[in-house]
């Protein structure tokens, strides 16, 4: 087999496996996060999905239990139904907030 | 040796003496008050490593763990300022660490655990919406000398043993390692999405393969370097790229205008 015919093999074989991966995975990238919601003050000491606070920049870096501007994805409408004993109104809320002392 | 590498090294080496010259502010023993000072800097970088590391912490148990980590972070303290990425050689020195010879998955899991780390820290980037990746396909002939610029949280790992299944069975509260063989070969991709690490297995040629990518090679190069490897299926490859959004640019080299 010449240069030029491997080539072409390799970039059929290229083509065929690029075309069936993007059909494959052709889901909108925000259809993962439409049923979700950032829910602040619910999750526990180092689970949440991220924002906690200045010197921190990521996922799992919350200090304490609840902590009011650590946030975590829940399934959308549930955030201000889960226990939050630090938030003000004792549920978890769409916003951060200053927890209250206890 | 400087005052300051001298104290340094009396930090680390509870065989040497208290540094001389200290005084304590209230009159105390210095040897006592350096005595505190020495402990709390050896444990509070275990504690961090046992953050960073914490299904290696889980699978050896808090004693070993401490017990080990103690003798890394003394011969192997930080080098930058910069805690997060502290334990960047710690999957090495497990590997080395003769206790922990009968895991021997467990320098791996280290490594998978690293990969989160930087992940967690790597710059944002926007990946590539699909539509621009599949323009690539209007001309098949570009596709061999193209390359792709991978996202920079994304890592790959290959290991002979079974590292994403010990991984994800540790991230409940009681593990059940029930039906779990640490023996089979497995390969994992990290990235960074919504602002959480995740782990996905991949079959381990296709691990190959983006690691070649990494690497900077192009499409045609990266398929014949893993072409050899029987049950190579790039469209898996590529499909896991996708998935993970993890194309954020393309690149096409001139070499392949030939």
């Amino acid at each position: 087999m010449n240069r030029n015919t491997t080539r072409q093999a390799t970039a059929a074989a290229l083509a065929l496996a690029l075309g069936a991966a993007l059909s494959m995975s052709a889901v909108p990238a925000a259809a993962a996060d439409a049923d979700k919601e950032r829910c602040y003050g619910v999750s526990m000491k180092g689970k949440n999905d991220c924002a906690a606070g200045p010197g921190t920049t990521c996922a799992g870096t919350s200090k304490v239990d609840y902590q009011g501007n650590a946030w975590k994805y829940v399934a959308k409408g549930s955030c201000e139904q889960m226990k939050s004993p630090t938030s003000p109104t004792g549920q978890g809320q769409l916003e951060a907030f200053q927890e209250k002392k206890s | 040796m400087s005052a300051q590498a001298g104290f340094a090294a009396a930090l680390l080496d509870a065989a040497r003496p208290c540094p001389d010259g200290l005084v304590a502010w209230n009159g105390s023993d210095p040897a006592r008050r350096f005595a505190v000072y020495r402990n709390n800097v050896v444990v509070s970088l275990v504690d961090a490593l046992a953050e960073a590391f914490p299904v290696v912490h889980a699978l050896v148990g808090g004693e070993f763990f401490r017990a080990m980590a103690q003798v890394f972070v003394t011969t192997q303290p930080p080098r930058s300022r910069l805690l997060a990425f502290y334990g960047e050689g710690f999957a090495d020195f497990v590997a080395a660490f003769r206790p922990a010879a009968e895991l021997p998955w467990l320098a791996d899991v280290a490594r998978l655990e690293m990969l989160r780390v930087r992940a967690c820290h790597a710059a944002d980037a926007e990946p590539l919406p699909q539509a621009a990746i599949g323009a690539l396909l209007a001309d098949p002939a570009r596709l061999p000398g193209a390359s792709f610029g991978l996202h920079p949280a994304l890592g790959v790992l290959r290991s002979a043993h079974a590292v994403v299944d010990l991984w994800a069975a540790h991230q409940v509260d009681a593990p059940d390692l029930s039906g779990l063989d640490p023996a089979r070969p497995q390969a994992g991709l990290v990235m960074c999405e919504c602002d959480a690490v995740t782990v996905t297995e991949i079959p381990v040629p296709a691990a190959a393969f983006i690691e070649c990518l990494q690497a900077g090679a192009s499409l045609g190069e990266a398929l014949d370097a893993c072409s050899a490897d029987g049950g190579f299926d790039p469209a898996a490859a590529l499909g896991a790229l996708l998935r993970a959004q993890a194309i954020v640019s393309i690149r096409e080299g001139d070499k392949d205008h030939e």
